[in-house]
């Protein structure tokens, strides 16, 4: 793989094409389209540019690590229990340990890509807020399931009248799902669901014994189990000499990224290429604190910044401004973004900035054995993606009398690195031998559901709690609904039943739903709409009150689905920047 | 050997820890050397307030005599047989050591510096002698009362056994030994094809 190429000098004289706030998912395509485009383009990362090879290490074994792949005892990460009995900020109280994380930044090889939790505070309900600064922010680490949304989720309101439908249906993004499928990679196999579209799948991996046996029960009961679809390049990309194809190592059940990039991260899918344009320029450690209006146009001038480490504060010009920073931080820049023009920040005419926030609800879900497994040789299970999944079954053809929209299952089984079936009781010779005994034994899976996009579930800025840089804090006003409990008791009892089916002895079934925010996939946060009243941009992720300001990671999503997010944010970004560079060419913005 | 079951832990703790007081202070029973020196509690290295151990801290947290108990200890929850290794030739009480050096969360090092002493003093009431000098059938009976009682986490005693349990656990399977030599884990290596159920022997059940 070749060596990521050289950072150009930052000319912060310049005028820029665009500008690009973020370098994650939605940053690092809006950054590939534009320079493809022929912009020049400036990308500003709030965090480091990481070693990112020597943070992951994904080969490497346990004992050849200091603390065993843990994190260093100096440090701690947040657990559930914590999140249940504290309220945000989760800084005070934890004063002994040097570094303070959230749940993910619980191993070796993830707490330097996720925030310092006390540099970073936020008020308000309980979140589990995960970021990551860095270059390629949560894609470093990302779980990989790359699914497509389908008109069951963007014409959802047309089915069951809740919220608002999307601007767009599934035939205006189908060709752009195409062209990320075909630009980054992803392993999956056909299914022909009108409710989980199928992408352009490379070579799929394969399921084990007991994912196969799940597969024939649930087939039984009409229902679908499916390999993991990963956004990993399983045949490689003869358009990408940074990544690697995957060669099915271990590590990858791990919290951790995969340093051959097999699994898609945005340096090496879509900015390192980016910048062998020769139009792209990447400025990290640059926390952005404000979108900057010409008081003569209202329009979008450039952006003010604070370098990281030195805490020199910084404007850039550009033509374009994309906010690119993740739902929550894009939310929290335009509320930041006030100014005679926009008293109630950037691009809020509507008030709907920080609204209509969703994400996924997660915890409930079933661990089992299988029998037929007990006592067999180990076998390889490990270095997949993934195991499986199981698409949605509520509300497709019937209507769930209890609630409405659906859930997923994401699972897998067999032997990994360290065994699961040491939470037994006992000790001694028996336990020894009862946890290698069922060492490949074990299956489980746990579901995703959709919270609903509620005007009422919001965030906005904390009037005295600022960060590091002296930036206002977000202050959260989000809970899980009525319609979200239902759903989590019906995840909990399907889960059971599938596993029944399937002749599994049900170990555990859990019914804890994790705290708000568990899924990292907050949404929704300055929604696309066709009515500048009641959205932020429009279809094409433009600003519906700043014409030269787009919006374009997953804060613009109309609602949550349940299937997870990132691949549907990249399709709809290169969307929003074809559109915006033929905008740009024809001179209409 | 093992003891008259059932055994009231609670009952039983209150004639122990009068026991203990008498070793605690001049002992009333003989002790052997490892396991008086195996009862002392070890003066934790002075840090500066705010500051963090540094990782190569030359400081051991076990004396060499509770170092020598905790293998045992650690053997027992994990020990060897005919297929590999157990705890002990997976080095995981220096693991434990480490960790517990290291960490910045008192309560955990609380519960392995009153543990041990626990441990001694139980060894003595039921069998009449130190862990060290017991029998295998006698250590396993001592780890059995607590095993047996490991959801009274009020008890210092319990919480010192599901601490030993989990961190020898943790330790054992992150070893070459736990890993290769007894799971035989097949993984972390370059694969050229996916292996998937269709590539392995099929399941007779």
């Amino acid at each position: 793989m070749a060596e990521p190429p050289k950072s150009e000098e930052v000319d912060l004289s310049k005028l820029y094409d665009a500008v690009v706030i973020g370098s994650g998912a939605a940053g690092g395509m809006a950054s590939h389209v534009l320079t493809s485009h022929g912009m020049k383009v400036l990308l500003l990362e709030a965090g480091k540019k990481l070693p990112i090879e020597k943070e992951l290490r994904s080969m490497e074994w346990p004992y050849d690590n200091r603390y065993r792949g843990d994190l260093p005892p100096n440090s701690h990460s947040l657990t559930f229990n914590e999140y249940t009995i504290r309220n945000p900020p989760y800084g005070p109280g934890f004063e002994k340990f040097k570094h303070l994380k959230s749940y993910v930044g619980d191993s070796d090889y993830t707490k330097n890509i996720v925030v310092d939790e006390r540099e970073n505070p936020y008020t308000g309900t309980r979140y589990a807020w995960v970021r990551a600064r860095c270059l390629g922010g949560k894609t470093n680490i990302w779980g990989r399931l790359a699914l497509r949304l389908s008109d069951y989720d963007f014409k959802a309101k047309s089915r069951d009248g809740f919220g608002e439908d999307w601007p767009i249906s599934y035939a205006d993004i189908a060709p752009y799902y195409d062209k990320v499928d075909l630009y980054l990679g992803i392993t999956g196999v056909k299914e022909n669901l009108p409710y989980l579209p199928d992408s352009i799948f490379q070579r799929p991996t394969k399921l084990n014994c007991a994912e196969v046996t799940l597969q024939q029960g649930l087939r039984k009961m009409g229902r679908v189990l499916t390999q993991y679809r990963a956004g990993v390049t399983t045949d490689g990309l003869k358009h990408n000499k940074y990544r690697s194809r995957c060669y099915g190592r271990g590590a990858c059940e791990r919290k951790g990224g995969c340093d051959i990039h097999a699994a898609f991260d945005s340096p090496t899918g879509l900015i390192y290429p980016a910048m062998d344009t020769g139009n792209l320029t990447v400025r990290s450690n640059s926390t952005v604190r404000e979108i900057t209006v010409d008081p003569n146009t209202g329009k979008a001038s450039g952006v003010s910044f604070i370098d990281s480490e030195t805490m020199k504060d910084y404007h850039v010009r550009a033509k374009f401004v994309i906010l690119a920073a993740s739902t929550l931080e894009s939310a929290r820049l335009l509320l930041l973004s006030k100014s005679r023009l926009f008293p109630n920040g950037l691009a809020n005419s509507s008030g709907h900035v920080g609204h209509n926030f969703c994400e996924h609800i997660m915890g409930p879900g079933v661990y089992g054995r299988d029998k037929n497994r007990v006592g067999k040789p180990a076998t390889l299970d490990d270095g997949r993606p993934g195991g499986f999944y199981v698409p949605r079954f509520r509300n497709l053809d019937t209507k769930d009398p209890n609630f409405i929209r659906a859930y997923g299952f994401e699972g897998g089984s067999g032997c990994q690195m360290f065994p699961s079936g040491t939470g037994i009781p006992g000790f001694g010779a028996s336990f020894k031998e009862e946890v290698r005994k069922n060492y490949g034994a074990f299956i489980g899976m746990g579901a995703f559901g959709e919270v609903l996009a509620r005007y009422e579930n919001y965030v906005d800025l904390d009037p005295v709690v600022k960060d590091k840089w002296g930036i206002p804090a977000l202050r959260f006003h989000y809970k899980f609904g009525d319609n979200e409990l239902k759903m989590a008791k019906d995840m909990k009892e399907t889960a059971q039943e599938m596993f029944e089916e399937a002749g599994f002895e049900i170990v555990r079934v859990n019914d804890r739903v994790l705290t708000e925010g568990w899924s990292i996939h907050e949404l929704g946060t300055s929604r696309m709409g066709d009515d500048p009243k009641t959205s932020v941009v429009s279809q094409f992720q433009q600003a519906h009150d700043v014409k030269n300001l787009f919006i374009v990671d997953g804060s613009t999503h109309v609602n949550a689905s349940c299937q997870n997010p990132t691949w549907t944010i990249m399709a709809l970004c290169w969307r929003s920047c074809d559109y915006l560079a033929d905008q740009f060419a024809k001179g209409n913005i | 050997m093992s003891l008259k079951n059932p055994i009231d832990l609670r009952q039983d703790r209150r004639q122990w820890l009068i026991t203990s007081a008498g070793v605690l202070g001049a002992s009333l029973l003989p002790v052997s050397d490892l396991a008086a020196s195996a009862l002392q509690v070890p003066t934790p290295p002075v840090v500066p307030h705010g500051t963090v151990p540094e990782a190569q801290s030359p400081a051991t947290f076990f004396t060499s005599a509770q170092h020598a108990l905790v293998e045992e200890l650690a053997e027992t929850i994990i020990p060897a047989d005919s297929r590999s290794g157990g705890a002990k030739a997976a080095k995981v009480a220096d693991f434990i050591d480490q960790f517990l050096r290291e960490t910045s969360d008192d309560a955990e090092k609380s519960v392995w510096r009153d543990g041990l002493p626990l441990i001694e003093v139980m060894c003595r009431h039921y069998h009449g002698k130190s862990f060290v000098d017991s029998t295998p059938e006698e250590r396993v009976a001592i780890l059995t009362v607590l095993s047996d009682h490991a959801h009274l986490t009020d008890l210092p005693e319990v919480r010192f056994f599901n601490s030993l349990k989990r961190m020898t656990v943790d330790g054992y399977y992150t070893s070459k030994i736990g890993i290769h030599d007894e799971l035989q884990y097949k993984g972390n290596r370059i694969n050229m094809e996916f292996v998937g159920c269709d590539d392995q022997p099929p399941a007779k059940s």
